[in-house]
């Protein structure tokens, strides 16, 4: 599979998540030493259709437009 | 779609780029850190000085005396909190977070902070081992895992915001001339104790037949810098969902064990400040938990019980560390990616690891630290050793010093007040067996390494 433009990455899916504060409450104990919000972590997120905590740059063929969830409807 | 921005956990559709300045709290902590040192150094080259603000519990031996500290300067330290408070909620409202939920949670922490800062200061506190990062973090164990603290308290215990603050502050008080000298050692050493315990763990997690992102998650949770090491590696491999957590329980385990053991043991062998700061700086895991011990050790060297002082303690931790095995990750995670995309997994995750990805994980923070300390290097560099101590140290130095132990005591506190044993994700057996097979080699090089071969370096740091 080759490398996607950005309309085609995980940080456009529907399925991935990756909200510092989300993946500080999925992600039991990270608070206690270190944290969701460091550069570390650069825009990394959970594929909630696969389980996987991926870079915001990865893709798939289940790549899901974000547009399609209400909630990006609405901006 | 590029502009797209869904918040409440699903996606950031845009790239952090330029946004990271405000985005992130490695920028903020050097915003604050180098804002501190800029408004310290104003106030110095005019004549004055930020120590009124920078106030600490002074050293007693009775409540009477206490009593009377507090008594006369109950306003410095209502300042002070007025000052933190008001600049960490400017930062942590930037970043997302709520500032009703961070105030209140704020002041229990500054509260217990001064009580801690305080007992610390007890004339008897060396004999009891009462050193203050322990007890902040005893203290805070016991009260999220034995008392019961509100979840929404959780909001001002940011272990990582406070300790990067604290380490830009530490900068300040380290010259320049410091790094330079001791920081190629120090990348040496630290390169050496990480390749190898990332090998260790790694072969021994793949021995056990632990997938191979998990055994690379687990080998940079124990050789780079624990749980943030663990987190960007295990994305940039495309790790399974659990695996972070579990090498978060891991490193937890471990990394707050060693707070406790590393000093004692390091103690007993009579190690100087310099080589015993080293050597917690090889053998710990996260920035947080080694400089709990690192302070730790370098109060126990105050006391006298083992030669050199406190800041060799510290500084040696801080080169090891942070200078040798921070600034590694993007590099470990740029690797890893290339031998994930290309031996592991050809097509899963559609991606081509970019040289770039060594920028975007740096730990910025660290930039803060070497810039801190570049700036009071270059502004006293005029002065004479005896004017630097007689003038510089007590309204400069000092008053940056004192905010840097705050810096930390918030941080030690909310390690303890965070960390929830009965929460933490069940790790298994066998990354638990290959973690600790790499922390064990890495307790023994980083000691041969500090305490043998550069011992005579570490010995003399900052003397």
């Amino acid at each position: 599979m080759s490398d996607k433009g950005p309309q085609r990455q995980c940080r456009s899916c529907d399925h991935f998540r990756n909200d510092a504060k989300y993946l500080e409450t999925v992600f039991k104990g990270l608070t206690s030493l270190s944290s969701g919000y460091g550069s570390v972590r650069s825009d990394d997120g959970i594929c909630v259709r696969h389980d996987r905590y991926l870079s915001a740059r990865s893709s798939c063929a289940d790549f899901l437009p974000v547009t399609s969830h209400p909630i990006a409807k609405k901006l | 779609m590029a502009n797209i921005q869904v918040h409440g956990g699903r996606v950031e559709a845009l790239p952090l780029r330029w946004r990271e300045l405000w985005l992130k709290e490695d920028w903020w902590a050097i915003w604050l850190g180098l804002g501190i040192v800029l408004i310290a150094y104003i106030f110095f080259a005019n004549g004055s000085s930020i120590r009124w603000l920078a106030v600490t519990p002074a050293k007693w031996s009775s409540f009477t005396e206490l009593e009377a500290h507090f008594a006369t300067n109950y306003v410095r330290y209502i300042a002070q909190f007025v000052a933190w408070l008001a600049v960490f909620t400017i930062a942590l409202t930037a970043l997302g977070h709520k500032a009703r939920e961070f105030i209140p949670s704020f002041v229990v922490l500054y509260v217990l902070s001064v009580v801690i800062f305080a007992l610390g200061q007890w004339d008897k506190a060396n004999t009891y081992n009462l050193e203050p990062p322990l007890v902040a973090l005893a203290l805070g164990l016991l009260l999220s895992n034995v008392v019961g603290l509100p979840r929404w308290l959780d909001a001002g215990f940011r272990v990582e915001f406070y300790i990067k603050t604290g380490i830009v502050l530490l900068g300040a008080t380290l010259p320049f001339t410091l790094i330079l000298w001791a920081g190629p050692v120090a990348i040496l050493q630290a390169s050496i104790v990480s390749i190898v315990t990332f090998l260790v763990i790694y072969w021994v997690g793949v021995k056990l037949g632990l997938d191979r992102r998990l055994a690379a998650t687990l080998g940079a949770g124990g050789a780079v810098c624990g749980v943030s090491a663990a987190i960007a590696i295990s994305g940039a491999v495309g790790g399974k969902k659990e695996d972070a957590p579990i090498a978060i329980t891991v490193v937890i385990i471990w990394a707050i064990a060693m707070i406790f053991v590393l000093p004692f043991v390091a103690q007993y062998l009579h190690l100087p400040a310099g080589v015993g700061g080293a050597w917690i700086g090889t053998s710990e895991f996260a920035d947080a938990a080694g400089f709990a011990a690192a302070q730790t050790y370098g109060n126990i060297a105050s006391s006298g019980a083992v030669a050199g002082s406190s800041d060799q303690a510290v500084f040696a931790y801080t080169l090891i560390k942070v200078v040798g095995r921070d600034v590694w990750i993007g590099i470990w995670a740029f690797i890893l990616a290339i031998i994930a995309t290309t031996q592991w997994e050809r097509t899963e995750t559609g991606r081509k690891p970019e040289a770039a990805e060594i920028w975007w994980r740096v730990p910025k923070f660290v930039f803060g630290f070497l810039v801190a300390s570049l700036i009071i290097t270059l502004v006293t560099t005029g002065y004479s050793l005896a004017d630097f101590n007689k003038s510089v140290v007590p309204t400069l130095v000092a008053p940056i010093k004192d905010l840097r132990t705050w810096a930390f005591i918030f941080c030690f506190l909310s390690i303890g007040l965070t960390t929830r044993f009965r929460e933490l994700a069940g790790a298994g057996r066998k990354p638990f067996l290959a973690f600790s097979a790499g922390a064990v080699v890495n307790v023994i090089i980083g000691f041969i390494l500090s305490a043998i071969v550069f011992a005579a370096h570490w010995e003399t740091v900052a003397r």
